[in-house]
């Protein structure tokens, strides 16, 4: 998982910001340099929150390329004016005084490697470590691009070798160049065209001898491209294909990016405007898994930025507003539970998690969202929409696939929806069936709630029951089938998705325990699970006469005895039968088996009214009871819940409501009858415990009584 | 090669007696212990710890404490109020001086060795001067109420710390005054139980190490009478307690079996101060850990469950060796099982008693593991009880297994078992030997029998038809020999007579003419086993440090083979097993073939294979089993080992496939021991 952590100001508002600053890594940990409105350096302590030294340029000299630090040396070297270089150190305060170099080709930029010293990419795209620069500064620099433009530049170390990489531009097609100063090595590539959006940002990293670079794109995708470092061949301008890594895209809105960091081999942070249709675009900062395609976590900057990102040391540099903001996150390694088990969480504006299981066509994937999205606007907005999306259409006409189908059929009849999309998933055999499924299912549930009336019940149930559904494949659906009360599809899911968010397993417990009874018993819910073990006749309570059949009832009448609390009084309402119908119990059996974790279900859990939480405790008890009438602590039935989980979420409940429980007069009962019977169960387990040490020690003492004192054995020695 | 018909035998009811207390030679390389029963064993740390001389016990005699003196002469002092020079020459307990103080609980030898101090119970501590021939009591010290329990010596010998109930004291030497008395539970409040100090030790900076009852081990300023540091090592008591000479390092064993090692150590990396740390903790013992002792390069411990551990300390050692490694020793590295082949009957020889059994028998045959069914179970035919409170030296079976005989310190015994075995009959007048007998051995034709003898002497008797013996000569080396003769060899043809005494020179006689024949060149380390081929009468002989020589008697000089095996080296797993080998023995229908064992395995040598070098391995039965007849020619080497019989006590080879191997598993005996303390464990 990442997650954005708190953040500071580095730099109140000065007199700078804009994007005519920059940010370099400074000559120790914690130290940053920041380059301003081309007249003036600053290197800034990162934790105090304050400068440690500013030098700036005369007036009349402008800095035209960020002044970067010199790691072995702790050397600063600035450009001004496009070929004056400088080179000064810490204590230097007067940059006019410090060293001067006039060179004679423009610098585009200077780029310093931590292993590799400097090295200066000039703006006719020569390159030159700062070394051999400085031993003859006039030394002629080589034009290399005509008359492209470069737009991106970057160095790594590789082998012991610096190599820069960087991207130019000329008429809309986008070149990258690999050079390597010292071995004069270099490479011309052309980025593969994209029709109709070109690349906005570009950031690289440089892994197992290839150079990964990352361009993010004006149709809101994060593409990979691959440059190879291993190139012996000398051919001309080789076309690099590019491949999407990330579809920025959230439930409908779209992410525009303006710049992109890449955080580790699985997650990338993207700054840009979220534009949702209806909605104001506001600005945000973002971490995406690129393994999942997920969106982690994201921050609104309500203040707008610059658009520049910076990324140094887990922390995030950006300007919002007016002034220089830090914001430190954590990434972890990404597994799919931590993937896929957050959820989407509306309280909270601006943060926005979704699970992007569709391998459908990323073009294909927007409209299908947007399409989505469009079902639920007003009948007056559609026409417009319609619009937008035949002129999205027409972008791909060759490709009819179920996104398409999907959105064909968003107008149609009911009859004729259920029908075709029946037809789709029988037909479909692409290796994409669950997405496309997911997709079925997500324009069902539009339509339901674009028209409150229509509620496929019947053919919903069939989807779940049928297919190997999650969650995360249709965040609708069970939603839907809470507010619709369909209490039976609700139990499906329950009982089929693995993956169901803390949020949504509360939601349906809280609505399991309130619904009346009434209400319950009209309802058809899967009665397996409880009908093994349920007393079904509430008035035949004569027949129970054991609470427990494990010989330790008269610890049981014992403890009784010394609160004075007539037994006949607690045992048959609390123990003997179950407090809740067999309805409710089955619903409640389906909660007790969904997977959860502790972490985030217990805050849910303690908004969970004091009564229900009784009437659940009341009957986790009883089943817990009922688990201990066996010896092997099973109930009977399918599906039915075993005795870890009723436990777990006794537990968890008792966590949740701990001062509640203390304080509710009529928890009192409940919880000294639960106290003794645990305890009972401790002192049963214990004894256990020893006849076990008992029995091991006789066996042991068995087994070397049988091995004899005497005997006569073959043994072969070869 | 073939298969065997073994016999497993662990009906041996051994039970090793406890350690008692331990004494490392300073600077010397000799280990001396003192077990429960009042038995004395040396260990020589240079011959990879064997168990060079054991001195076996008497009733009468406990051993409570033992010491060094003057360099090489060993003292113990016992309950029995005497303190005892043993003669490591003649294995015996030489020469007692009444104590006169009652039991004596502990006793010390001063830094140079030429006092020692004995604390005993009447609360006296003595001083005796080790003298030539002896030792002289030279005076007491100040005497206070209550058992003396531990002693220590200043190391300028200025000083002695005596550990009492309660209370320890220290003793000006000079003056023979107490300095100073310390109440060990001075500062604990109402404390109900006594105190029981056991162990103490007083250090060169003047600060007094005591172990207690308590679980403490407790570090005292005696000049000031304030406690510096005190570590609850342990829930129930500290039993024992030694120190490096370096005084950087201190080992306690507690009554649980576990043992700890405290360590003087910089408070910070490179700082002078310095602070005892608890450092290691083994638990290598089940029982109470009686013993400890500190050499330079190791931790030794011994406890009531009878294992002496030693624990190398690996920061100490400089380079890997026998000494590097973990060594627990549980039994003797000498055979207490005589076998007579052709009767088929073992005798077992405990602390005080003989037991002779016959071996079951089967008419089945089967395949390799099998487990035959027996028509005719073991027969316990007859237990002797030896006479007088002296435990039992040595004992013998004949091969016809009609004539036994055992010797103690001062009695020898020789009996005719009648053929049903079931009766004994005392042979009358046997002459008067020198004894005690460290050895017998019967000749392969049961008509004469060796006794080994003290200065390197053996005689011989000539048994007579029906019952009877005669002295018939003593066989010497020729240029004397101070030490006694602790292993027999003799040629089945009755030729021959190898002699092996304490100084590990082995003499081999003529008995036709009984003329000295020959010396084996000398060899820097203790025998443990020899034995003469049945056809070639060459002589095998193994050593502590696990090599094997075969010399040629005829010849007077080491085998073509021997040679081979010396230019080759032995197996790396060979040089690195843990005991030394106890027996050899041949097999008379393939003369290529040597079968000897130690406590963890027993192997055949076959002298006709090839040997296996370091990268081949050595235990290959396993393997060769897997391996289809055709394949096993290329992996065969000569050394077939079998490992499936442990602990070995004994091996031996009946007829020419049948094998008699006696185990004695440790759990087994570790049910007899007494209880141990107490220790709760989860769940029990």
């Amino acid at each position: 998982m990442a997650a954005l952590c708190e953040s500071f100001t580095l730099r109140g508002p000065g007199p700078g910001g804009g994007p005519g600053m920059s940010l370099e890594p400074g000559p120790g940990p914690d130290l940053v340099l920041l380059t301003e409105r081309g007249r003036a350096a600053t290197l800034f302590k990162i934790s105090d929150q304050k400068p440690l030294g500013c030098w700036s340029v005369k007036h009349g000299q402008v800095l035209t390329c960020p002044v970067v630090c010199n790691f072995e040396t702790h050397e600063y070297i600035a450009v001004h004016d496009d070929r004056v270089l400088r080179i000064w150190k810490n204590e230097d305060i007067n940059l006019d005084k410090a060293f001067k170099a006039t060179l004679s080709a423009d610098v585009h930029r200077i780029h310093s490697l931590p292993q590799g010293g400097p090295v200066v990419l000039f703006k006719g795209g020569g390159v030159r470590t700062l070394d051999v620069l400085l031993e003859a500064p006039q030394q002629e620099i080589e034009n290399v691009i005509s008359d492209e433009a470069i737009r991106w530049s970057g160095a790594f170390m590789e082998s012991q070798q610096p190599v820069v990489v960087f991207a130019t531009e000329k008429d809309g097609d986008f070149f990258v160049y690999v050079q390597k100063p010292k071995l004069d090595s270099l490479h011309k590539y052309r980025l593969e065209p994209q029709e109709s959006s070109k690349p906005l940002n570009f950031t690289a990293y440089l892994k197992n001898q290839t150079v990964t670079l990352l361009c993010l794109y004006s149709n809101d995708s994060v593409y990979q491209v691959l440059i190879p470092l291993q190139q012996d061949t000398e051919e001309e301008e080789q076309i690099l294909p590019k491949s999407l890594l990330l579809n920025l895209s959230v439930s409908g809105s779209v992410l525009k990016g303006t710049s992109l960091v890449v955080l580790d081999k699985d997650h990338v942070a993207v700054l840009g405007s979220l534009a949702a249709p209806d909605k104001e675009p506001k600005e945000c900062l973002t971490i995406w898994n690129t393994k999942f395609q997920t969106l982690q976590t994201s921050k609104a900057l309500p203040l707008g930025t610059s658009g520049q990102l910076w990324c140094y040391e887990e922390k995030f540099f950006l300007t919002h507003g007016k002034v220089l903001t830090v914001i430190m996150y954590k990434c972890e390694t990404s597994s799919l539970a931590a993937a896929v088990g957050k959820l989407k969480d509306s309280q909270t504006p601006g943060v926005s998690s979704f699970v992007n299981w569709d391998t459908l066509e990323g073009e294909d994937l927007v409209v299908s969202f947007q399409s989505q999205e469009s079902v639920a606007l007003k009948s007056e907005s559609r026409m417009n929409l319609r619009s937008r999306r035949s002129n999205v259409a027409k972008v791909q006409p060759e490709n009819f696939s179920v996104g398409q189908l999907l959105r064909n059929l968003k107008d149609a009849p009911t009859n004729v929806l259920e029908k075709e999309l029946k037809q789709l998933m029988s037909k479909t055999q692409t290796p994409d069936l669950q997405a496309a499924i997911g997709s079925v299912v997500t324009a069902l549930t539009n339509r339901c709630k674009a028209n409150p009336r229509y509620y496929p019940q019947s053919f919903l149930l069939q989807i779940v029951e049928t297919r190997d559904l999650s969650y995360s494949l249709c965040p609708d659906l069970m939603p839907i089938a809470l507010e619709k009360r369909d209490f039976y599809l609700l139990q499906i899911c329950l009982q089929r998705f693995p993956d169901i968010p803390e949020q949504m397993i509360y939601a349906c417990l809280k609505t399991f325990l309130s619904i009346s009874d009434a209400y319950l018993r009209m309802t058809e819910v899967d009665l397996d699970s409880v009908i093994c073990y349920i007393d079904v006749e509430f008035n035949n309570k004569g027949v129970k006469t054991e609470i427990v059949e494990n010989g330790f009832n008269a610890e049981l009448d014992q403890d009784t005895c010394d609160t004075k609390i007539p037994r006949q009084s607690h045992s048959k309402s609390d123990v003997e039968s179950c407090p809740i119908g067999p309805h409710r119990a089955a619903l409640l059996n389906a909660i007790l088996h969904s997977a959860y974790s502790e972490t985030f279900l217990l805050p849910h859990l303690k908004n969970l009214p004091a009564q229900q939480v009784i009437l659940f405790l009341r009957y986790l008890y009883y089943l817990y009871v009922k688990c201990s009438e066996k010896v092997n602590t099973t109930l009977p039935g399918v599906r039915s819940p075993t005795i870890n989980q009723i436990i777990d979420w006794m537990c968890l409940l008792l966590d949740a409501h701990f001062t509640v429980m203390v304080i509710l007069p009529e928890a009192r009962e409940l919880l000294s009858n639960l106290h003794k019977f645990v305890r009972a169960q401790v002192r049963f387990y214990s004894e256990l415990n020893k006849i076990e040490g008992s029995l091991r020690e006789l066996q042991r003492l068995n087994h070397l009584r049988d091995s004899q004192t005497y005997s006569i054995e073959v043994l072969e020695i070869i | 090669m073939g298969e065997f018909e073994v016999h497993r035998v662990r009906f041996f009811g051994l039970v090793p007696a406890g350690v008692r207390c331990l004494a490392c030679q300073p600077r010397g390389s000799r280990l001396a212990l003192a077990r429960t029963d009042g038995a004395v064993e040396v260990y020589n740390f240079a011959a990879n710890y064997y168990q060079e001389k054991v001195i076996p016990g008497h009733e009468a005699r406990t051993v409570e404490s033992l010491c060094w003196a003057t360099g090489d002469r060993l003292f113990g002092a016992g309950l029995n109020g005497d303190i005892t020079e043993y003669d490591l020459s003649r294995l015996s307990a030489a020469r007692g001086a009444d104590g006169g103080g009652g039991p004596i609980w502990s006793m010390a030898a001063n830094g140079t060795g030429t006092q020692l101090a004995i604390g005993c119970e009447d609360g006296s501590v003595k001083i005796f001067q080790v003298i030539p021939g002896g030792i002289q009591f030279e005076r007491n010290l100040d005497r206070r109420k209550g058992r003396v329990l531990c002693l220590s010596w200043h190391p300028s010998d200025t000083h002695i710390v005596a550990g009492s109930i309660d209370v320890f004291r220290v003793i000006d030497v000079t003056s023979g005054q107490t300095v100073q008395r310390i109440m060990v539970n001075y500062h604990v409040e109402k404390v109900k139980r006594e105190c029981v100090v056991w162990a103490i030790a007083l250090l060169s900076r003047g600060t007094v190490v005591t172990a207690d009852s308590f679980g403490r081990v407790q570090f005292w300023d005696w000049q000031q009478g304030t406690l510096a540091e005190s570590h609850t090592v342990s829930t129930s008591a500290v039993l024992s307690l030694a120190v490096a000479e370096k005084e950087d390092s201190i080992v306690v064993g507690t009554s649980t079996g576990a043992t700890y090692q405290l360590q003087l150590l910089p408070v910070k990396l490179g700082g002078s101060e310095k602070r005892w740390v608890r450092t290691k903790p083994f638990q290598h013992h089940s029982h109470d850990v009686r013993a400890v002792a500190h050499s330079p390069t190791a931790l030794i411990s011994g406890g009531l469950d009878a294992q002496l551990v030693i624990r190398p300390l690996m920061e100490k050692v400089q380079k890997k060796g026998y000494d590097t490694v973990l060594r627990k020793f549980t039994f003797p590295h000498r055979r207490l099982v005589s076998c007579a082949r052709k009767a088929r009957l073992l005798l077992f020889q405990f602390s005080q008693h003989l037991e002779l059994w016959r071996l079951g028998s089967t008419r089945e045959t089967g395949k390799d593991g099998e487990v035959l069914p027996l028509c005719r179970m073991p027969e316990h035919l007859v237990q002797l009880k030896s006479k007088g409170p002296e435990h039992i030296y040595c004992s013998c079976v004949s091969p016809c297994g009609t004539w036994l005989g055992y010797s103690t310190a001062s009695r020898f015994h020789l009996y005719r078992v009648r053929c049903d075995g079931v009766s004994l009959r005392k042979v009358p007048k046997v002459p008067k030997l020198l004894l005690p007998a460290y050895q017998l051995q019967f000749s392969a034709d049961s008509n004469s029998l060796f006794v080994a003898s003290t200065r390197g002497s053996v005689h011989v008797l000539q048994l007579l038809e029906p019952g009877g013996c005669k002295h018939l000569h003593t066989l010497r080396p020729p240029s004397g020999c101070s030490e006694a003769v602790y292993l027999l060899a003799p040629s089945a043809d009755g030729h021959w007579l190898a002699a092996v005494s304490g100084d590990w020179a082995i003499h081999v006689y003529n008995l036709k003419s009984f003329k000295h024949h020959c010396v084996v060149p000398t060899y820097s380390c203790a025998v443990s086993a020899l034995a003469i081929h049945p056809s070639t009468n060459n002589l095998v002989i193994a050593y502590s440090d696990q090599q094997l020589v075969e010399f040629s008697i005829p010849e007077q000089q080491y085998t073509a083979w021997s040679r081979t095996v010396q230019r080759r080296g032995l197996h790396r797993c060979w040089l690195e097993r843990d005991t030394p080998i106890t027996h050899i023995t041949f097999n008379p229908k393939n003369p290529s073939h040597i079968l000897l064992h130690d406590t963890y395995l027993f192997c055949v040598l076959d002298k006709s294979l090839p040997l296996p070098d370091d990268s081949t391995p050595l235990m290959n039965q396993s393997t060769l089993k897997q391996l289809p007849e055709t394949a096993r020619k290329r992996q065969l080497h000569a050394f077939k080992i079998c490992k499936k019989f442990q602990p070995l006590l004994f091996a031996d080879l009946l007829d020419e496939n049948s094998l008699v191997v006696v185990e004695r598993p440790i759990m087994d005996f570790k049910t007899q021991l007494p209880l141990p303390v107490q220790q709760k464990k989860f769940g029990t």
